[in-house]
């Protein structure tokens, strides 16, 4: 599908585009480079089992619903959060394949795309109304996470309504405008909110790996541990 | 034996300076101490939290307690998230409302105190049901260091830790007394049929085995040391108790003020060293373990010998046959067991115990929840030396009391001492007909000798 846009929206979708992806970069370098400066607990204790495997494994959580008590328990809101994520991917992906690959974005491509978006909106929505009902979560929730998640799902939406004009045959409509705009927006803002929490994923997950990997909690079935009492 | 010698502790006579209230001036030292707590574990996890809230049905306190919602976890950790984030998150520190960050003032530090004293046992159950790994045990604790160092800390868990540093061990056992107590459990123990040669070996050098106690064992429960000296001798281990350094607890693990953790680590292995044992053995204590096992090397920089637990030799020795047990004692009895959270969770022992009671009985339930995903009983964390918050500990142990009652055993089983005393509480406010007994209380009636 060829990307026939107007000069305005090109400039939108590349150079605007690209500053904010710096932009997002350069914080990601500052926040990790951060995190990596602080000192990690020393660990001298003889080991029952492996720190690094239990460290991968840690990682791979996120792939593995059955590993925590949490999701195991609520397989519906896993499916929902896979669903979620694999939404916003696709939808901020979205923004790079329209102007950069756009034969990639055929109409079976943008219509699964489409899908994900539809059902990430409707995810949203839930999790906007488990926010606002459920206590518990209403107590620990702060403005910035109403906010994100809103923002989200409106991301969604506007995603959505601009890939089905798009896969019409309407590229410049002021859909398309506003779903590159909140992409930008999103560039700028999403280092400073609650949604670059990938970013702090892999230190959470690894620590927690490397602690309980290595003391046999995750790793029970290691063969050769390093400890063995007479 | 000189007076210098004999002296055990610190050697100064210390009463921490505790506080009844925050002040302006304890808030600003704070503000100085808390960079010095941000190691990447306690950064990351001050962090990371997203409030997606999957650790609300992880807690023994919010399940517990369900129309109390501020017994949440990720609602307990923001108390000292929000101080954290108006200081080092980038919007927190221009917008702090829209984050949810707030300076510290005494209103949030009360309600730190509150909730990371009084709701939090550091059981890192809701740790292992984070999608981020958020490790709250270890971020509880860097809240609760920040806050003993400025005195805000509970009176009766301070005097604990000040009693150990004065004397050596957390009860002020004098060593005379912690003598004359062995010989007289080893008198007792000689009374046993067949046991009239057993011996409870005091400071001998070169014992491949250095057993430690809790306090509460030669003060208050003489006869769980008597069943473990029963165990050990009808398996020929070669074990011995110090008279000096025996106490394997370590309450700083609890208050978090590293340099006394570090202090009662040192004693032990110095102590160790001096009888040249090849193994350091904590006795059956859940944070005793954990304190011993995987914190003091860290405390103190490495250590030159092993470190094991009673657990996971009573089933060495099984496994290798070198106990006989007569299941027929136990007959009658229904037994469950209570996996402590230091040693089962933030301590790797899950099998072991199974090992050891599947030799000893043929009735064996366990509890709905168990091994890492046990729930805490609510004697953790340092709970039961808070008698100011004893109430909700009580309140928070319903799920463990309901679990227990629905094994229908007479019988829990555990290894660890706060443990014993919170379960024995909540059987006894829940009204289970149940008994409390460790691992070796099991053992020794069944040795075949």
């Amino acid at each position: 599908m060829e990307n026939n846009v107007s000069h305005a929206l090109h400039i939108l979708e590349e150079p605007v585009q690209y500053m904010a992806l710096g932009f997002m970069a350069l914080m990601y370098i500052i926040k990790i480079s951060q995190m990596l400066k602080k000192p990690v607990p020393p660990e001298k204790a003889e080991l029952k089992g492996d720190r690094v495997a239990g460290a991968f494994e840690s990682l791979l959580n996120v792939l593995k619903p059955w590993s925590m008590e949490s999701t195991r328990k609520n397989p519906f809101f896993y499916v929902e959060f896979m669903i979620f994520h694999i939404g916003v991917a696709l939808t901020i992906g979205a923004t790079f394949l329209i102007p950069l690959v756009p034969v990639v974005m055929t109409p079976v491509v943008s219509k699964v795309f489409m899908l994900f978006m539809g059902l990430a909106f409707l995810i949203g929505l839930r999790r906007i109304y488990r926010r606002l009902t459920v206590p518990e979560i209403r107590i620990i929730s702060s403005p910035d996470d109403f906010f994100a998640i809103t923002l989200m799902t409106v991301f969604f939406a506007v995603g959505f309504i601009a890939m089905s004009l798009w896969i019409q045959g309407s590229p410049d409509t002021g859909w398309m405008w506003v779903f590159f705009l909140m992409t930008t927006f999103f560039l700028l803002y999403v280092p400073f909110s609650k949604i670059s929490h990938y970013v702090l994923y892999p230190f959470g997950r690894i620590n927690f790996g490397r602690t309980f990997g290595g003391r046999g909690v995750m790793n029970k079935n290691v063969k050769n541990p390093s400890w063995n009492p007479k | 034996m000189s007076e210098q010698a004999d002296r055990l502790g610190a050697g100064d006579e210390r009463k921490w300076p505790t506080k009844s209230e925050f002040t302006p001036e304890m808030l600003k030292e704070m503000e100085k101490l808390l960079p010095g707590k941000l190691n990447r574990v306690v950064a990351a996890s001050l962090s990371g939290c997203i409030h997606c809230g999957m650790c609300s049905d992880a807690c023994h306190y919010s399940v517990s307690i369900p129309e109390d919602k501020t017994l949440v976890p990720a609602y307990k950790a923001d108390r000292f998230r929000k101080w954290y984030k108006s200081k080092y998150d980038w919007l927190g520190q221009i917008f702090p409302s829209f984050v949810g960050a707030h300076k510290l003032d005494k209103e949030l530090a009360d309600d730190m105190y509150d909730k990371l004293w009084g709701a939090c046992t550091m059981c890192r159950r809701c740790t292992f049901n984070c999608p981020m790994g958020v490790d709250y045990g270890m971020l509880v604790r860097a809240a609760r260091g920040l806050m003993q160092q400025v005195g805000r800390v509970p009176q009766h868990l301070q005097d604990t830790v000040d009693t150990h540093h004065n004397s050596g061990n957390n009860m002020a056992v004098p060593r005379d007394e912690f003598i004359e107590t062995m010989e007289w459990i080893e008198e007792e123990l000689q009374d046993e049929e067949g046991c009239e040669n057993f011996k409870i070996p005091v400071d001998k050098k070169g014992a491949q085995y250095f057993l430690t106690l809790n306090p509460r064992e030669p003060k208050y429960y003489p006869l769980t040391i008597q069943a473990s000296a029963k165990v050990l001798n009808a398996a020929g281990v070669d074990f011995t108790i110090s008279s000096r350094y025996w106490d394997l607890t370590n309450y700083a693990l609890f208050n978090g003020y590293d340099p006394d953790a570090k202090e009662f680590s040192m004693w032990q292995v110095e102590d160790v060293k001096r009888l040249g044992c090849e193994y350091l053995l904590a006795g059956e204590c859940g944070h005793g373990y954990r304190s011993l096992r995987w914190e003091l090397p860290n405390w103190v920089g490495g250590v030159p010998f092993k470190i094991t637990s009673m657990m996971e030799l009573l089933a060495k020795l099984v496994q290798q046959r070198r106990l006989k047990l007569d299941k027929s004692v136990w007959k009658g009895h229904r037994f469950t067991y209570h996996d402590s959270c230091n040693i089962a969770r933030s301590g790797g022992i899950m099998e072991e115990p199974r090992i050891i009671i599947n030799a000893a009985t043929d009735d064996f339930v366990e509890m709905e929840h168990n091994r890492e995903n046990s729930y805490c009983c609510g004697g953790g964390g340092g709970a039961l030396a808070m008698p100011e918050f004893t109430p909700r500990r009580i309140a928070a142990g319903k799920i463990k009391a309901d679990e227990i009652k629905a094994t229908g055993a007479d019988i829990v089983l555990q290894s660890c001492h706060n443990c014993t005393d919170q379960l024995k509480e909540i059987i006894e406010h829940y009204h289970i007909k149940a008994k409390v007994m460790n691992l070796a209380e099991l053992l020794a009636p069944a040795l075949v000798i």
